[in-house]
């Protein structure tokens, strides 16, 4: 027998932890201020009547230390600019978003193999994000493709850049890209169009709403972040 | 043959957000309700005849307290009761309700309340949206930049695309729950943005959310709770006198991440007439249903609860539907999965006015979750309220809009599910 541990780091890339130790020690769960409001309460809107609560303003937060288990080598090749999925050897299903184990209800839980992957693909389904997450709302609106890349069984979702969002369309064949300087994350992997793309079908309604829908998110963008 | 389980009672305690009020206290709301309507009901019953307690809600984060049910518990005064939880994501309160059915079918239990709640207030909107998001992978879909919104929005896009679907089918249905909603006193829509009718210029007026997807055709994040006493043949019988039965339960389940359907050999040849019906124009992934057009979980789930029962005509023999929308054109999509027609065709049930309240196939006559709101550990517990209290001839006096009742209705269906179609149930309901 043989013990697993002690684990040894080969690769670091530091977190500042002291500021949020910080907080997380004197902050979280400290009320930091309260109000109290009135407003009309029961169970049914033909049953109403006015009741006053008091609200206390209640913060918290966490850092999680997250493994990528036995697909940390997907991550480790975004570092070197590489893609990587995973391939099993029986059934032949490749796997990008990978599995350690095959899903193949025949194969029986197979492991897969790493498989280098083309940086080419195709947009299976897509969308256009008016409202994406916080941190990338400086890029609405915000072109989201599942992408079919070349050789896989699967889609990977992620963000396109160099495109208008009107042309966006199903079939498209997209370069995939991995941000120069890679944090190991899987918003280091982007796509943009391979050929001129080919405007998906709307009615002239459909045109003009579109077009003022991305004016106007765009004009958001602009009063919220400058430029 | 399966064991009855008969509805004795069921209630809403408003949906609208913010309430303010506790979850306890909304709970404790809904149960008192279902006490007033059985008087021969006491809560020190379910210690001596045995009952059980099957608790529904969905989040621990939204609120940052874990274990909620055993405060509900205590609170509702059921300390001792043998309980637990159920959360299954969307699917939550639905497979709350074929836990407590098949708990009675078992024979453990001569009664059992099943509570479901959710309180969705105190973060701001963004991170309520991330806290419903890491229902999804994190490590794969949550963090490639889009949101929930964005995966059901590409799902729409895929059937636009495949079937011909258009926006203005998807602003009709937002119209249809809207204005479904308007005499529902539990509604949240009419609560917070009165009571007139919407027309379909309204739904494309309200902002883009993530294309093809607007505000109004997508679910609200509401507060509520709901209540549901089930019990066995006798009991119901005993306790109620105008009983609803649930005839079918049903559940399945499909691949956490949306990307892994095209080729997913799991659903490889499981419905082959599906399979075939696939335009020439687009290239067919190696199974091609579900895709991601449409979801395999609802269709495993409604033909469990078909079968289990004995419907074989669903088209025919439903009076009545309420599926769960967290977007439009899941409406359109359980049409199909729920064998109401085929693939395809869910948006010629619309445009021919099938679906409407006055239609052959009423759906979201409560206005579902872009309208009477979803809470969502009470979301599908409050539709199956709503089905029932239409099958028990009960709605002009539960909603005080007689004009509302269905003539003579015979069974509901009622479905729900969680994540992209990650995991589904379904309940049918008959008089």
């Amino acid at each position: 027998m043989k013990q697993p541990g002690p684990e040894k780091v080969l690769k670091e890339q530091k977190i500042d932890e002291k500021w949020w130790d910080n907080w997380i020690r004197k902050g979280g769960w400290r009320p930091e201020g309260w109000k109290i409001i009135e407003m009309n309460d029961g169970p049914t809107l033909n049953n109403l009547r006015p009741e006053k609560f008091l609200i206390v303003h209640r913060p918290h937060g966490n850092m999680f230390h997250h493994s990528y288990g036995k697909t940390s080598k997907f991550f480790m090749g975004l570092l070197e600019g590489k893609l990587y999925g995973t391939k099993c050897p029986k059934c032949g299903l490749v796997y990008c978003p990978p599995r350690a184990h095959c899903f193949n209800p025949k194969c029986r839980l197979e492991e897969t193999k790493w498989v280098e992957l083309s940086k080419k693909g195709e947009v299976h389904a897509h969308t256009v994000m008016a409202i994406a997450w916080p941190s990338m709302a400086h890029l609405q609106p915000l072109v989201g493709a599942m992408v079919r890349i070349d050789g896989t069984n699967t889609c990977l979702p992620m963000t396109m850049r160099d495109i208008d969002p009107e042309k966006v369309n199903i079939g498209l064949r997209v370069n995939i890209h991995i941000e120069k300087q890679p944090k190991g994350d899987l918003l280091d992997v982007y796509a943009t169009p391979a050929e001129k793309p080919k405007a998906p079908k709307r009615t002239p309604e459909e045109l003009k709403r579109f077009r003022e829908d991305m004016e106007k998110t765009r004009a958001w963008v602009k009063k919220t972040f400058g430029k | 043959m399966a064991k009855k389980v008969g509805i004795v009672a069921g209630s809403i305690s408003r949906f609208d957000n913010p309430r303010h009020t506790l979850q306890e206290e909304m709970c404790a709301e809904a149960v008192k309700m279902i006490l007033d309507e059985v008087p021969d009901l006491e809560l020190g019953d379910f210690v001596k005849k045995g009952y059980a307690c099957c608790y529904s809600y969905f989040s621990d984060i939204l609120e940052q307290q874990q274990c909620m049910h055993w405060i509900i518990n205590d609170y509702l005064g059921l300390s001792a009761v043998p309980c637990y939880r159920v959360e299954s994501g969307g699917a939550t309160p639905i497979d709350a309700i074929v836990n407590a059915a098949l708990w009675i079918r078992s024979g453990m239990f001569p009664a059992v309340l099943v509570v479901g709640w959710e309180k969705m207030d105190e973060l701001p909107i963004q991170k309520v949206n991330e806290a419903i998001a890491i229902a999804g992978d994190t490590d794969w879909d949550f963090v490639s930049g889009f949101t929930y919104n964005a995966f059901y929005a590409t799902m729409e896009a895929r059937r636009m695309h495949v079937y011909g679907e258009t926006e203005e089918d998807l602003a009709q249905v937002s119209v249809l729950c809207h204005n479904n909603s308007l005499e529902n006193p539990y509604a949240q829509w009419p609560a917070q943005h009165g009571f007139s009718k919407i027309t379909i210029d309204d739904v494309y007026k309200s902002r883009l959310i993530s294309w093809p997807y607007r505000l109004y055709e997508c679910a609200m994040t509401s507060e509520g709770a709901s209540a549901l006493l089930l019990a066995n043949e006798e009991t119901t019988k005993k306790l109620t006198d105008n009983p609803v039965w649930i005839s079918g339960v049903g559940f399945g389940s499909d691949t956490m991440r949306a990307g892994d359907r095209p080729d997913n050999p799991a659903w490889k040849g499981l419905y082959p007439e599906d399979e075939k019906i696939w335009p020439k124009h687009v290239p067919a992934p190696m199974s091609p249903y579900p895709d991601l057009c449409n979801f395999g979980a609802l269709r495993v789930s409604a033909r469990m609860a078909y079968k289990d029962a004995g419907i074989r005509n669903p088209r025919k023999e439903i009076s009545l539907v309420e599926i769960f929308d967290p977007y439009a054109g899941v409406v359109l999509a359980g049409l199909e999965d729920f064998d109401f027609c085929k693939r395809g065709e869910g948006k010629k049930l619309l445009r021919e006015g099938v679906i409407q309240p006055h239609g052959e196939l009423p759906c979201q006559l409560s206005g579902a979750l872009t309208a009477q709101g979803h809470a969502v550990g009470s979301t599908s517990v409050a539709q199956v309220v709503d089905v029932y209290w239409q099958l028990s001839n009960q709605i002009g006096k539960k909603w005080g809009a007689p004009g509302r009742q269905l003539s003579k209705p015979k069974k509901g269906f009622i479905h729900g599910h969680g994540g992209t179609g990650c995991q589904a149930g379904a309940v049918v309901l008959e008089v």
